[in-house]
């Protein structure tokens, strides 16, 4: 059967976990601990290995969905979770002080990610926040790294259809890029 | 609520609680209380190496021990071993605390005396937190 292992990555409190136990067709593992760094994020609990869970996309394929501890000093734990991924969907609260910077940290934190598959990012908490714009968000990560194709979305992390859109559109571009080679976009 | 890699009261009964483990174990190599989220309380030695990141190394294990034992349905899970040629690491949870104990022993030390030593360091260090000011957030 094949197979895709997805990461789910952002900054602490973006949603990775919410995200994946909305998505997820098996119960949830999870390791979480006492958030004893509330400046943070205010939350009681935070991820401190892992989160991982499972989706079938069909009968014959199965994605395998990691979320990532969101703090840098779990930084071992992305490299570890990082050689086996095929993609990721990148979470940001658009409440922090600077979600486009987050944004691109992370993006440049797991860059082998956009050679070897595929990265969708979803602005979270844009209730919370309009600005910046899913197109602030676009051209700031078109600008990073031109000529290739990020798709950002909006995203309730509690809602199905918001996290299953977001995968999908993962999916379909890692297959994509397997097929046909790396999506890219004409550069201005 | 003081977080307890911030409460000196905790960072200095965890202090006296290694030191205490060194006198009685002299094959103790390294030792360090963290916080189950990762953050280093303290360490012994302070020699140098670094010890946030093997805080949080220790506290990924703890998590993925636990999620292990509770997929499996086997209860808490005590604590974990992980052997080496020249060593062994024991990590242990300090009762009724969100304090980790990992302390590595060297290939002097039989795996059964290092269990009971930890065992006892993180029940004294239960009793006397307990004794004390809850300190958790």
């Amino acid at each position: 059967m094949p197979e895709h292992v997805i990461l789910f990555t952002g900054p602490m409190g973006a949603g990775k976990t919410t995200a994946i136990r909305t998505i997820s067709e098996i119960d949830v593992v999870s390791t979480e601990a006492g958030n004893t760094d509330r400046a943070a994020a205010d939350k009681p609990t935070t991820t401190v290995a892992l989160d991982y869970g499972e989706i079938l996309l069909s009968d014959e394929e199965k994605v395998r969905l990691y979320g990532i501890p969101g703090q840098r000093r779990f930084e071992f734990m992305w490299r570890i979770l990082r050689e086996r991924a095929v993609g990721m969907v990148l979470l940001v609260d658009n409440t922090a002080p600077d979600p486009i910077a987050d944004a691109l940290e992370y993006l440049e934190a797991f860059e082998e990610l956009l050679d070897r598959g595929g990265v969708v990012v979803g602005i979270t908490r844009m209730d919370g926040a309009q600005d910046p714009s899913v197109l602030d968000f676009s051209r700031a990560l078109l600008a990073a790294r031109p000529g290739i194709t990020v798709p950002v979305f909006a995203m309730d992390p509690r809602l199905i259809g918001d996290v299953r859109l977001a995968l999908l559109s993962l999916i379909a571009n890692i297959d994509m890029r397997a097929a046909f080679g790396r999506a890219e976009v004409p550069t201005p | 609520v003081t977080a307890p890699h911030k409460d000196p009261a905790v960072i200095e009964r965890g202090r006296a609680a290694l030191r205490e483990l060194k006198d009685v174990c002299r094959s103790l190599v390294y030792a360090t209380l963290l916080t189950d989220d990762g953050f280093e309380i303290v360490s012994l030695p302070a020699d140098g190496r670094d010890d946030s990141r093997l805080a949080s190394m220790a506290s990924s294990i703890q998590a993925l021990a636990d999620a292990v034992a509770r997929e499996l349905r086997i209860g808490d899970s005590e604590f974990v071993i992980i052997a080496s040629d020249s060593g062994h690491i024991i990590q242990r949870r300090v009762p009724g605390e969100p304090i980790v104990l990992a302390a590595l022993f060297d290939d002097d030390e039989t795996l059964g005396k290092a269990l009971s030593i930890s065992r006892l360091t993180t029940e004294k260090m239960s009793a006397h937190l307990a004794a004390t000011t809850p300190h958790t957030e």
